[in-house]
């Protein structure tokens, strides 16, 4: 399969996306709406369920199928709000130590002119810094497309997975090659150079693990794909319910802060700290 | 502002020996032909129309820190063309090209004093593929903040950057986590930290450390956003008013403190540091 193949698979609209997962994962699944500020964000669900035995928050980013649906949702694209409603919810699960699974599938935040004005960089740059004070455990994983700071902003994790067909990416392809040709029309190019699919990603040492998806896509099967994902994810949470905040907290900051280490090991990074 | 009155003095800028910098024939603000002297001695602002021009690292480096007291830390960290990214130009040539002109890297970062107090200080360099943030940006700003908390010494960033770096990839973009983790540690330790934002300031810089000062301070007309105002109308068709992401706009939406002019900053930074010690 091309690079290119694999960027429209994890786009595709018959991909399974957060709810499909959320509502298997926890039939009885509860969602929770607002940022307590100004708007819900319908681009960004949240809410409780019962997943092995335990309350757990889910989040996860949300597309559509229908057109009307996809307007609704806005394609997935955060505005503000959501990142304020995630946080809000992550210190909800915090307050009640509810362990925390992030969907993350989004082209980016979004690009408009209102999200601007509501300050959609300080809210993303806020996300980021507090998810390494929220004292539970946070699995994520990369359901479809891991799209620049709008996928970044719910994925400060203390384990991070992708989904076999899904991209994470510094920014979109289109938006890559328009910042390096000026001309998003060479984006298959720039998805090439970009090394953005999962085994890419995996090899750099940025995820942890590359989640199987049943043959032909998780499109094909979305029970399958559900219980490939959920084994993961469960996998890599079940040992961060025994350790203390502390703990929690000390490993997440290590795990971002040496994130590149593969890089800073290379002899001509220069020398370790002094 | 009136309480920095006091501190004019002693910490003026020195403009007139400030490094040299290249300069368009007319201000881009106002048209007016540019003498580059009397422009030099006014910290590069445009006497006429208060245009702040883009200055390199190693002007803001002169125009914050004491006559002498400027100590740069790991000038030596090195990155690598890890993606081997070869088209539109070879990665790894645009970065050893940017070297040999004398520019190390998109930050530049040390310890320095202003007014006798002794601060870090990190400053991008637009110059520098655009100011994007990198593994090597990235890195001295975490080592730097670390720094900082441990030894409880202020912070001082100035920001100039397109965002976060096309040829590292999502190594690139974990930047943002790795800097944001140590803003928190700043904040944790109660170590004072002030962002000076300058044109421009967009993307993954805009939406990590450069928005999450304890004070945010913007040159006057500087733009400053997430998204690029060329982006945004190829996505959304939008018309953009005119000032979209200025400065003042940005303190208009409540997301910089103030809008500072270049010739106040070095006071205003003195008075500051008075009142966080």
């Amino acid at each position: 399969m091309s690079v290119w193949e694999i960027v429209e698979l994890a786009r595709h609209q018959d991909r399974p996306y957060s709810l499909d997962y959320i509502r298997r994962l926890a039939p009885d699944f509860i969602e929770l709406h607002g940022d307590r500020l100004s708007a819900d964000d319908p681009a960004l669900v949240g809410g409780i369920g019962t997943w092995h035995d335990r309350t757990t928050l889910f989040l996860g980013h949300q597309k559509g199928r229908t057109l009307k649906e996809r307007v609704a949702r806005n394609w997935g694209m955060m505005h503000p709000e959501g990142y304020r409603k995630a946080l809000r919810l992550a210190h909800h699960a915090a307050k009640f130590g509810f362990p925390i699974v992030s969907l993350i599938d989004t082209p980016g935040a979004y690009p408009g002119a209102g999200a601007e004005e509501r300050g959609i960089a300080a809210a993303i740059a806020t996300a980021i810094m507090e998810w390494f004070e929220i004292s539970v455990p946070i699995v994520a994983a990369v359901i479809g497309e891991g799209g620049s700071g709008g996928a970044l902003g719910m994925g400060v994790a203390d384990r991070v997975i992708m989904l076999e067909n899904s991209i994470y990416s510094v920014a979109s392809p289109e938006a890559a090659a328009s910042i390096v040709w000026r001309d998003n029309s060479r984006k298959v190019e720039a998805a090439e150079q970009l090394q953005l699919t999962s085994r890419e990603i995996v090899a750099m040492g940025v995820v942890e693990e590359v989640v199987a998806e049943p043959q032909g896509s998780a499109s094909t099967d979305y029970d399958a794909a559900a219980r490939a994902l959920d084994e993961a994810l469960w996998r890599y949470m079940r040992p961060l319910l025994d350790q203390t905040p502390s703990q929690l907290l000390q490993q997440r900051y290590d795990r971002f802060r040496y994130i590149d280490s593969l890089v800073q090991a290379e002899p001509h990074f220069g020398p370790k700290i002094d | 502002m009136a309480i920095i009155e006091r501190h004019r003095e002693e910490v003026a800028i020195q403009g007139a020996e400030l490094p040299q910098i290249l300069l368009p024939t007319n201000c881009p603000g106002c048209g007016l032909g540019l003498a580059g002297d009397e422009l030099r001695a006014n910290n590069y602002v445009c006497i006429n129309c208060g245009h702040h021009f883009r200055l390199g690292a190693d002007v803001w480096i002169q125009l914050i820190a004491d006559g002498g007291s400027w100590q740069e830390r790991w000038a030596d960290v090195r990155s690598h063309d890890l993606l081997n990214w070869t088209v539109p130009k070879r990665y790894q040539e645009t970065v050893e090209t940017l070297l040999e002109e004398g520019l190390n890297e998109s930050v530049r970062t040390g310890t320095c004093t202003l007014a006798g107090r002794p601060i870090w200080l990190a400053t991008f360099d637009f110059g520098f593929v655009g100011g994007t943030l990198s593994i090597v940006a990235g890195e001295r700003l975490a080592r730097g903040m670390e720094q900082a908390t441990s030894t409880g010494v202020p912070y001082v960033l100035v920001s100039a950057s397109g965002g976060a770096r096309m040829q590292e990839g999502v190594l690139a973009l974990m930047q943002l986590a790795k800097v944001n983790a140590t803003v928190g540690k700043m904040n944790a330790a109660g170590v004072p930290y002030f962002s000076i934002l300058t044109d421009p300031t967009f993307g993954g810089t805009a939406a990590s450390l450069a928005l999450l000062g304890d004070i945010n301070i913007a040159e006057p007309g500087a733009a400053i956003g997430f998204t690029g105002p060329r982006v945004i109308k190829q996505a959304t068709y939008a018309d953009l008013p005119a000032g979209f992401q200025s400065a003042e706009f940005q303190l208009a939406h409540g997301q910089v403190d103030m809008v500072v002019p270049r010739n106040e900053l070095r006071p205003l930074l003195a008075h500051l540091l008075e009142m966080y010690p």
